[in-house]
Formats: C-alpha cells, sequence, structure tokens
C-alpha cells in the first residue's frame, strides 16, 4: 500500500485524490480497466471447476433421489435410496469403517504427531529426522498399501522377524477379523507424518521468550506443553483436523489393494463409503445401481460438511494469540 | 532467536532413542524395498536384510515390460505435466484477479472455489464417468487429464491468492503509469514474480496425482497409469503366484522419482504443505 507521504500513481492517474482505500481509488481508471478484465480472469478458471466438480456433485444430489442403472430412464425414488442403503448391512459395516478410520486413525495420528513433536522440538538434528518422517506421506496410498500387505503375508517381513526373535505363534495377520486392523495401523503410519511437520512449523513459530517464562516459573516438559504449546497450536490443530476429516473420508486404496480375488473387491467388512460407493456403481459382480452409490456420496459430502463445522466449533472457540 | 538451555533428566533419555527408533524404522523401510526389487522373491521371504546374492536387474526389465509399467509410466507423465500446467495456467489468472482486482463479488467466487476442497471424489465420479462416456472421454488419458485439472483447481487456487495477495502493490501501480494494461501486468511482471509458488503448486499436485488410484480406475479401462499398472499386477498375481520381487521393482519406479525430487525439492515442499495448513 502507497505510504500517506509518496502520492500513489494510482492517485495520479484518476486525478488527484488522496492515497488509500476510498471512493476516489476505486474509481480510477487503473481499477476500472482491471475491473473489466476480472471475468476474462477468473471466469476460465471458474467455468472448468464448475462442469468437473460442481455440477457433478448437484448432479449427484439429483441422481440420489432417482432409481438408475445407467442406461435408459431414470426413475424417480424419493428418499428410498436412502432407505435402502440405511437397512444394507453391508453399508453400515462400511458407516463403522468409516468412522474408525475418521476417528480412530485420526486419534492415533495426532496423538503421534504431538509426542513426535514433543520428542523433536530441542533435539539435534530435528530438521533432518524431521525430513524422514515425512517422506511416507509423499508416496502414494497404493504403494504403502501393497508394502504393507506384503509385510503382512503369511511369508511377509514381519512374521519372518517374529521367527529371529522365536515368536512363532502369532495372530494371522490377513484374515477376516484382523484385516481391517492392520490397514488401521499401516494408514496411522502413512500419515502421521505430515501432521508432525505441521505441527512442528507451528511449534517453531512460538515466541521462545514463553518458554522462558515457563522456565522460570518451573514448569515440567508435561506443564509446558500443556499451557503454551498446545494453546497456541489450537489454531493449526483445528486446520489440520479439518483437512483430515475431509482426506480420511474418501479413503480407497488403502482398501482396494487387499482383495481376495483377482477383479474383484476386497471383503465387505473392510469396505468403507468409498469402496461401498465405487461398488454400488462398477462392482465387477454385481448390476449397477447408480441411485445408490450417488445416495453414499451425497453421504460422504453431508459428512464432510459436518465433521468441518465441528472441528472448527469445537476447536475455534477461543483461539489464543501471541 | 535464542537457543533455550532446558532441563534435561530422565525423560530425555527415553524419548530422544525413541525419535530416532521411529526415523530409523522409515529410512530401513525404504533400504528394503531396494533391496527386495533386486532379489528373488524367495529370497525375498527367506533373507530380508541380506544383500541380493545376484542383482537380479531383470525384475525391472519384466515389471518394465510385461507388467506394463513402461506404459504407465508415460501415461502417469503425460497426466502430471499436462494437468499441472493447465491447472496453474487457469488458476493463477483467477488467484490473481481475485485477490487483486478489489471487485466486490471477489469474497463470493473465492469462497465457491474454497468449497470445492470439501468436495470428495465419491461425489463426483458417477456423473463423470456417465458424461464422459457420452463424448468419448473414457479410457482416454485426455478425459482424465481433465479431471485432474479441475480438481486441482481449488488448492491451487487457495495457495495463489495468499501467495498474490503478499505481493506489493507498487509494481503494478508503477507498471500502470508507464501504460501496461492488466493483462501484460499480470503475465510480464506478477507472474514471474509468483514462479516459485507457481513451481510449489506444480510440484505438489505432481506428487498427489503421481499414484492417483480411483479416477484412473473408474476413468480408464484398457489405457493404463503407474498406478493402475501396480493394482493390475497385484490382480494377476492370484493366477500367476507371486511374484513379489518384480512387484517391489514396481514400487521402486513409483517411488524413486518422489525421492529424488524430495531430496532435491525437500524444503520447498515441506513449506508448501505446511503453508496450507498453517496461519
Amino acid at each position: 500500500m502507497a505510504s500517506a507521504i509518496a502520492v500513489s500513481p494510482t492517485a495520479e492517474a484518476g486525478g488527484a485524490r488522496p492515497a488509500g482505500p476510498g471512493p476516489g481509488r476505486r474509481h480510477s481508471p487503473f481499477h476500472r480497466a482491471r475491473r473489466r478484465m476480472f471475468v476474462p480472469f477468473v471466469y476460465p478458471a471458474l467455468a472448468v471447476y464448475v462442469l468437473i466438480m460442481v455440477a457433478p456433485t448437484l448432479f449427484t444430489l439429483w441422481l440420489s433421489l432417482n432409481r438408475w442403472a445407467g442406461a435408459g430412464p431414470m426413475q424417480w425414488a424419493g428418499l428410498h435410496n436412502y432407505t435402502a442403503m440405511f437397512r444394507d448391512p453391508v453399508f453400515r459395516t462400511s458407516f463403522v469403517n468409516t468412522f474408525w478410520i475418521v476417528v480412530g486413525v485420526g486419534a492415533a495420528v495426532f496423538t503421534i504427531a504431538f509426542g513426535m513433536t514433543i520428542l523433536l522440538q530441542d533435539m539435534a538434528g530435528r530438521k533432518w529426522a524431521r525430513a524422514v518422517v515425512f517422506f511416507p506421506s509423499l508416496v502414494p496410498g497404493i504403494a504403502i498399501s501393497i508394502m504393507w500387505g506384503y509385510l503382512f503375508d503369511p511369508d511377509g517381513l514381519v512374521n519372518t522377524l517374529l521367527a529371529d526373535v522365536g515368536v512363532h505363534s502369532h495372530p494371522a495377520w490377513l484374515a477376516q477379523d484382523n484385516m481391517f486392523k492392520v490397514i488401521l495401523v499401516g494408514m496411522t503410519w502413512l500419515s502421521s507424518g505430515v501432521y508432525t511437520v505441521i505441527f512442528m512449523a507451528a511449534v517453531d513459530r512460538i515466541p521462545p521468550e514463553l518458554y522462558q517464562a515457563a522456565e522460570i516459573e518451573g514448569a515440567s516438559a508435561f506443564q509446558r506443553f500443556r499451557y503454551v504449546t498446545f494453546p497456541l497450536m489450537k489454531d493449526v490443530v483445528s486446520v489440520c483436523s479439518v483437512l483430515w476429516c475431509v482426506g480420511a473420508l474418501k479413503t480407497f486404496e488403502f482398501l482396494l489393494v487387499f482383495s481376495a480375488e483377482s477383479g474383484a473387491l476386497p471383503p465387505t467388512n473392510i469396505w468403507n463409503f468409498a469402496m461401498y460407493s465405487y461398488a454400488e456403481a462398477f462392482n465387477p459382480d454385481g448390476t449397477a445401481d447408480y441411485g445408490i452409490a450417488a445416495a453414499c456420496g451425497v453421504i460422504v459430502l453431508l459428512l464432510t460438511g459436518l465433521l468441518i463445522v465441528l472441528a472448527r466449533r469445537v476447536l475455534r472457540r477461543d483461539a489464543d494469540t501471541y | 532467536m535464542t537457543k533455550i538451555k532446558r532441563h534435561r533428566g530422565w525423560a530425555h533419555v527415553v524419548t530422544v532413542p525413541a525419535a530416532w527408533a521411529i526415523v530409523a524404522v522409515n529410512v530401513l523401510m525404504i533400504v528394503w524395498i531396494v533391496l527386495s526389487s533386486l532379489k528373488s522373491t524367495r529370497e525375498m521371504a527367506l533373507h530380508p536384510w541380506s544383500l541380493p546374492k545376484h542383482l537380479l536387474w531383470s525384475n525391472y526389465r519384466t515389471a518394465w515390460v510385461s507388467a506394463q509399467f513402461g506404459a504407465g509410466v508415460g501415461n502417469s507423465l503425460l497426466l502430471i505435466v499436462g494437468s499441472g500446467l493447465a491447472c496453474i495456467l487457469l488458476a493463477a489468472p483467477a488467484a490473481y484477479a481475485l485477490s487483486r482486482f478489489r471487485v466486490r463479488s471477489s469474497g463470493l467466487h473465492t469462497a465457491l472455489f474454497v468449497l470445492g476442497l470439501g468436495i470428495p471424489a465419491q461425489t463426483m465420479f458417477i456423473p463423470l464417468y456417465v458424461a464422459f462416456d457420452r463424448i468419448g472421454l473414457v479410457d482416454s488419458v485426455w478425459g482424465l487429464m481433465l479431471i485432474y485439472t479441475g480438481a486441482g483447481i481449488p488448492y491451487a487456487l487457495f495457495l495463489l491468492t495468499a501467495f498474490f495477495r503478499s505481493l506489493p502493490a507498487e509494481l503494478e501501480e508503477a507498471a500502470a503509469l508507464d501504460g501496461a494494461g492488466p493483462g501484460y501486468t499480470f503475465w510480464r511482471i506478477m507472474l514471474p514474480l509468483a514462479r516459485s509458488g507457481l513451481i510449489t503448486i506444480f510440484v505438489l499436485q505432481a506428487i498427489g496425482h503421481w499414484g492417483e488410484t480411483f479416477f484412473a480406475l473408474v476413468m480408464l479401462h484398457t489405457k493404463t497409469t503407474l498406478s493402475l499398472s501396480l493394482y493390475n499386477f497385484t490382480q494377476t498375481m492370484q493366477y500367476t503366484g507371486s511374484r513379489y520381487s518384480v512387484l517391489f521393482a514396481g514400487l521402486v519406479i513409483l517411488i524413486a522419482p518422489l525421492l529424488v525430487l524430495y531430496i532435491v525439492l525437500g524444503r520447498r515442499i515441506i513449506e508448501g504443505i505446511s503453508a496450507g495448513y498453517g496461519k
């Protein structure tokens, strides 16, 4: 912004009006020329965005109220798709699993990220450690899940390592009952790095005087975290929890790889919303039901919105500033 | 920033090794993947930590040719370069206009774009599939590229508006005094200034789309991307028996470029990602 002493060029161009925001500035030729360019600058991006994201979303809302197999006429179904879906036991399993991924893995990821943030706070070589911890989150989910699947394969690395230390009775990791737990642990590992890095960046912005003050007061490491670090990170944590929810709700690749036979989808007891929605539309051994798939997509959208509002409410209420 | 000394009690003795153990596990994972990709599947299972007896480079040849990773790499590269450039070409002028033009509806437009950050892929894929099927864009790399471009716009716009807002206004005003129109000012002055932000966004999107699986799986049938080739290969193993060594060669092909990019541009990537969250 032009200072008060130097007369701003816009002001000169628009007649000798004082600098700074005001009606004079707004109506200068400079601003008029720019306003004329607003549409050509913004609308190409807006058009593509609306075409690829907004229009399909609206169409999905409409589709969820109809019965449709992808061809032929649509049949109005009202809320039938939703009621049918909630009666479907597979959908209920998907609901529970999605909940575990968003809340369970989320809690674990944030706990680990906090832990690592405290551990790394004044450790030698922290930059290097941070860089290493971050890398897995750049690797595509499909690669991590393939590796994870092999680790827990009957002949995989985990069993080999256990055998090396003399443990031969281990659970069948990828059996029906355990597979989902193994997946949850894998997802925790995959996601912890990003949040560790973000939390550490937030901690770095906290002024050291606050810690010195805490030091003088004789605060323990835990108290330093409880009364200095955490309150000042609330804002970042709130944004992160929103982003976590948005990302976790659409987990797909990590489950996809664990399919039992070729060409088929994974067993239904590890499905989540994303898998359910995909399966209703494209399951190789079933008929397409776009209406139900769309209804599931709408549920995910609603949950995303709800979680965003909740996360902002809970954590935003009294964000401290420094 | 002044360095301050803190109590280093017994807690430190426990926690620092714990932190380093987590770091070590991450490094060992990568070493293990690379070692495994050069062994036979049998050797991989029996001696996971030994150096390979013979370096089986043939795993990579098999992966590249018969498992179609070569074709996948080609398409994935085309996809990330094409969609990355298209996304920036669209989002940069929009972000510039929204952050600097002081048009009353800017806030509303920005909010509309940012809403896109919360739209999950599951809410969009059926209409996209149906529509693209009608106009012949299913099983087409170009169709997939269009989706990646559109889906990348909200994030690119979100980061770029913040970036353009931080540039000094004096430059634009001086340019206007010299008779430059808004278009010229943007393309010749502001865009070059935003270069580092643009590179960051391009790299972040490239990383995100390099292994994208959901839309690729929905949209492509005979064509393949790198992640689809990997997925298809895991599926064929159920008939042909486990060929994990070839699969791991595929994993290295997928991960190695990311690792190189990370080593070269690490700080930029980390800062770019945390900039999106913080503040």
